[in-house]
């Protein structure tokens, strides 16, 4: 591609040279969600309460106490093996837990009476490696739990898939499959999926580390754009440029433990923990 | 020895060794690696379950089939079989099943051992992440096996499944111990009935050779194909 402005056909408006594969439309304007407000509202999504947990005898996760409110958006980060991962994949019950309680939109996640799937299916996560599966179409990726889980029909799964798809510009690999695409188009289409179970949290394991460096901008941009939206989310990333764009509030881990928990402006700002000090000033440095 | 070979004695039975014998052999092979691969899958499903007496039992049997030779299973299922049936149904005589299905009773328990060994590594073989993406929609382990997992472990395994058929292929011409005719024992018939042993049992070793020779080779051929793209 030139890095030339071209006149759109049929029109005098300069199409963006975005440098991306052909096909690819990139971010398309409008909302990926029905906006609840896009601020903070008070209202807890998450709640995580006093929760522990051990691998055998090694304590993974000590005490940890947070929440995130409706339409917030909480990033945690935090050393490698601080703890970040098993803690977002708690509140999804992913992961077991043995002391505290999460609660998730009113429903306890550690309690014998919840229906553990069906909490699953309103809460999105992202990973790391996408996990999109590779034996199916990208459009079966989209409609698959959407008619297995909320038992929709074929059509109404279709087209909230190809809806959601467009919305992330991708809407010209809906037949294609997984091992097609290149990293960031693999977790674009990752967030689609997940936004079509219509989750009313959205959580993300470091979604944008195993992506190339020239990926990592349009799977953000899908991030932030959702944020904008007004959904709630818990982003376990290091792309302090994107906490900056739109975190609510900052959480630091180490060693299993949230040794920081604070506003995003007090967090940048001056006073902090001295481990989460020297976190920064490493991670700030490339 | 070879200087009165015969070769009008295989033209002349080929409709028998076909028509009836090698349709024997392929049903059976067909039906107990339909069936086998099915209750393997299940085998594989149960001692990875992680549920203690689930596992066990699961591994018990497949270490049971494994040490025990195949005539010997064929055997002892033809003769305990109606007695199991009647135990089963409280009924005072044996029974009957027939020799057909005893054997293929038989050749699916038996070979249902070596392909759960086999979905077993193709389940384990499936990243960790693909159980929690599904689970993460909201799929139960039900419906994350039916949908996600074993359909790409089948896919992996799709080569070894159909190399362990062909080896099923042989090993059903075993069933002469029950009196059961299969290719193998349509031509043995023919040689002891016309004296023409070196003319038929030459046929069928280049007839089971060419089969498993060309089924090997397609089944290198779909290898490449139907791997997925990761
Ligand atoms: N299944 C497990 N068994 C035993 N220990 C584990 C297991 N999973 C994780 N751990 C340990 O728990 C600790 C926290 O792991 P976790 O993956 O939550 O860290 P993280 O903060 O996400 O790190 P990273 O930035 O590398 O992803 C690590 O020390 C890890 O080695
Ligand atoms: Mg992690």
């Amino acid at each position: 591609m030139t890095s030339t402005p071209m006149p759109a056909p049929g029109g005098t408006e300069p199409v963006a040279a975005a440098a991306e594969a052909p096909g690819d439309e990139g971010l398309q304007k409008g909302p990926l969600v029905t906006p609840p407000p896009a601020t903070a509202t008070g209202v807890p999504m998450i709640a995580i309460d006093g929760i522990s947990k051990w691998y055998g005898s090694f304590q993974v996760l000590t005490n940890c106490t947070t929440q995130v409110e409706k339409g917030e958006v909480v990033v945690v980060c935090g050393p490698s093996g601080s703890g970040k991962s098993t803690l977002i994949k708690c509140v999804n019950a992913l992961e077991p837990f043995q002391t505290g309680q999460i609660t998730v939109d009113g429903t306890k996640v550690k309690d014998k009476g919840t229906n553990l799937p069906k909490l699953r299916s309103r809460v999105g996560m992202v990973f790391q490696h996408f996990e999109l599966f590779p034996h199916l179409s990208i459009i079966a990726n989209l409609t698959l739990a959407q008619r297995k889980v909320l038992g929709r029909g074929a059509d109404d799964a279709g087209k909230r898939g190809r809806d959601l798809l467009a919305r992330v510009g991708l809407s010209a690999h809906a037949d294609k499959f997984p091992g097609q695409l290149s990293g960031g188009q693999q977790q674009r289409v990752a967030i689609a999926r997940a936004l079509a179970m219509n989750p009313v949290v959205m959580l993300f394991d470091e979604p944008t580390s195993a992506l190339d460096p020239e990926m990592v901008g349009e799977v953000l941009d899908v991030m932030v754009e959702l944020a904008r939206d007004g959904m709630t989310m818990m982003v376990v990333t290091h792309e302090m440029g994107f906490a900056r764009k739109v975190a609510d509030r900052v959480i630091f881990m180490d060693k299993g433990e949230i040794v920081e928990d604070a506003k995003k402006d007090d967090f940048f700002g001056k006073p902090r923990s001295e481990r989460a000090q020297h976190f920064l000033s490493k991670i700030l440095q490339h | 020895m070879f200087s009165n070979f015969d070769i009008g004695v295989i033209a002349s039975s080929l409709p028998y060794l076909f028509g009836q014998g090698m349709v024997f052999t392929v049903t059976l092979t067909a039906l107990a690696a339909t069936m086998g691969v099915a209750f393997g899958t299940l085998i594989a499903m149960m001692r990875l379950s992680g549920i203690p007496g689930v596992t066990h039992l699961a591994k018990g049997y497949v270490e049971l089939m494994r040490s025990l030779p195949l005539v010997l299973v064929i055997f002892w299922f033809y003769f305990l079989v109606p007695y199991i049936g009647a135990w089963l149904t409280r009924s005072p005589t044996p029974i009957q099943v027939g020799a057909f299905s005893s054997a293929l009773i038989t050749f699916t328990l038996f070979e249902a051992a070596f392909f759960s060994e086999i979905m077993r590594a193709g389940i384990q073989s499936i990243p960790k992440g693909q159980t929690a993406a599904a689970q993460a929609l909201g799929m139960t382990y039900w419906q994350s096996m039916a949908t996600v997992i074993l359909p790409q472990a089948f896919r992996n395994m799709m080569p070894l499944l159909l190399t362990q058929t062909i080896v099923l292929f042989q090993d059903t011409s075993l069933v002469y111990v029950l009196s059961l005719t299969d290719f193998l024992g349509a031509a043995s018939k023919v040689a002891q009935r016309d004296g023409r042993l070196v003319e038929m049992y030459l046929f069928a070793a280049v007839v089971y050779f060419a089969v498993c020779f060309t089924a090997s080779f397609l089944v290198r051929r779909l290898h490449s194909r139907v791997a997925i793209i990761r």
